[in-house]
């Protein structure tokens, strides 16, 4: 009886442990089973400027969604991103590559429009500035722009 | 049989690479393009340099531009989630304070004309909406990389932003409107609206 029990109790440990693992490998890769509790809609620009995967959305300077997928399309960077559901975006509202600090990672900022017109689940933020290439405007300023 | 039935196809498709097909793209550029060459031809006019003349000028610039760009949706775009909560006297005010803060601050910049050109170079039309892109040579020979934002209202097509070098000029003001009104009011925004306007 006390063995069955000593057995029970390490093969309730051991499952707890595993589920804990396959807890904790999902938030660190920050993947989603089913799906999630959000919406994803897409944007174009002409260049990512390396944004990655996984890279925060940021709206009034708070993360609100993340950076799903990058891919490219005609020659354009596609940007999907994944926000949570109560975020709606007004389907002017503007998307754009920033860096943290001057060489830092890249992420992308929105700032909502005053549409009444709201951006549905699988669609697209139309107004997109792209990155800004620190490298490119520091040659531009020594060198001089021909 | 089956000849006269191959014929009869090789007709067909000859004849329907006969009938024409009505060009529409290109219409937004031509508008644009109609714009910056009144504009230009407005500027440079030796009649209308004088200081005499400065203000017969400077209403002619404006009913051209005012002719392309749509305001209101400049103005609702640069308030953005503040846009709603005004009631339409505000929101008219707001637009009038906005071109006339424009008009200040580019009328200025049409006397400084220099002989830079302007070359448009392509359009991508969705729907509604479209890009126009083009690129403004300076003297020195330096480009500047300009996207036209515009979209179709009551059958026509106008302009709701620009973009210099991949910088939104909506996005500027957006973002300066909403730090204003968030720190104080939109009061203060219409106040120093109306400071910048009147100020010399």
């Amino acid at each position: 009886m006390k063995k069955i029990d000593l057995e029970l109790s390490v093969g309730i440990f051991i499952l707890a442990g595993l589920a804990c693992l396959a807890f904790l490998s999902v938030k660190v890769a920050k993947t989603e089973i089913f799906g999630g509790k959000g919406y994803e809609i897409y944007a174009m620009f002409s260049d990512a400027g390396g944004l990655k995967e996984g890279a925060s959305v940021v709206i009034a300077g708070v993360k609100v969604g993340h950076v799903k997928n990058i891919s490219m399309v005609d020659y354009k960077a596609k940007v999907v991103i994944s926000l949570p559901l109560d975020v709606k975006l007004q389907e002017d509202s503007i998307a754009a590559i920033k860096t943290r600090g001057i060489i830092g990672e890249k992420f992308l900022v929105i700032t909502p429009g005053g549409s009444e017109k709201i951006i549905e689940p699988g669609g697209r933020i139309r107004e997109t500035m792209p990155a800004v290439d620190i490298e490119e405007l520091i040659s531009n300023y020594v060198f001089g722009k021909l | 049989m089956v000849l006269r039935y191959l014929i009869r196809i090789i007709l067909f498709f000859s004849l329907s690479c006969c009938i024409p097909i009505t060009v529409i793209a290109g219409e937004p550029t031509e508008r644009v393009k109609a714009a910056t060459d009144k504009l230009l031809s407005i500027i440079t006019d030796p009649e209308l340099k004088g200081p005499e003349m400065a203000k017969v000028r400077d209403k002619m610039i404006r009913q051209t531009v005012d002719d392309v760009f749509d305001w209101e949706a400049f103005s609702q775009r640069a308030l953005a989630t503040h846009w709603g909560e005004r009631t339409s006297e505000e929101k008219k005010e707001f637009i009038s304070l906005f071109g006339q803060l424009l008009e200040r601050t580019y009328m200025d910049k049409t006397r400084q004309y220099s002989g830079e050109k302007i070359e448009f170079l392509s359009e991508e039309i969705e729907g509604e909406y479209g890009v126009i892109k083009a690129k403004v040579i300076t003297a020195s020979g330096r480009e500047i990389a300009v996207d036209y934002r515009v979209m179709k209202e009551k059958g026509d097509w106008f302009i709701y932003d620009v973009y210099v070098e991949g910088v939104s000029f909506v996005n500027n003001y957006r973002v300066q409107f909403n730090n204003i009104i968030t720190r104080s009011s939109y009061e203060e925004l219409v106040r120093r609206l109306k400071e910048k306007v009147a100020g010399e």
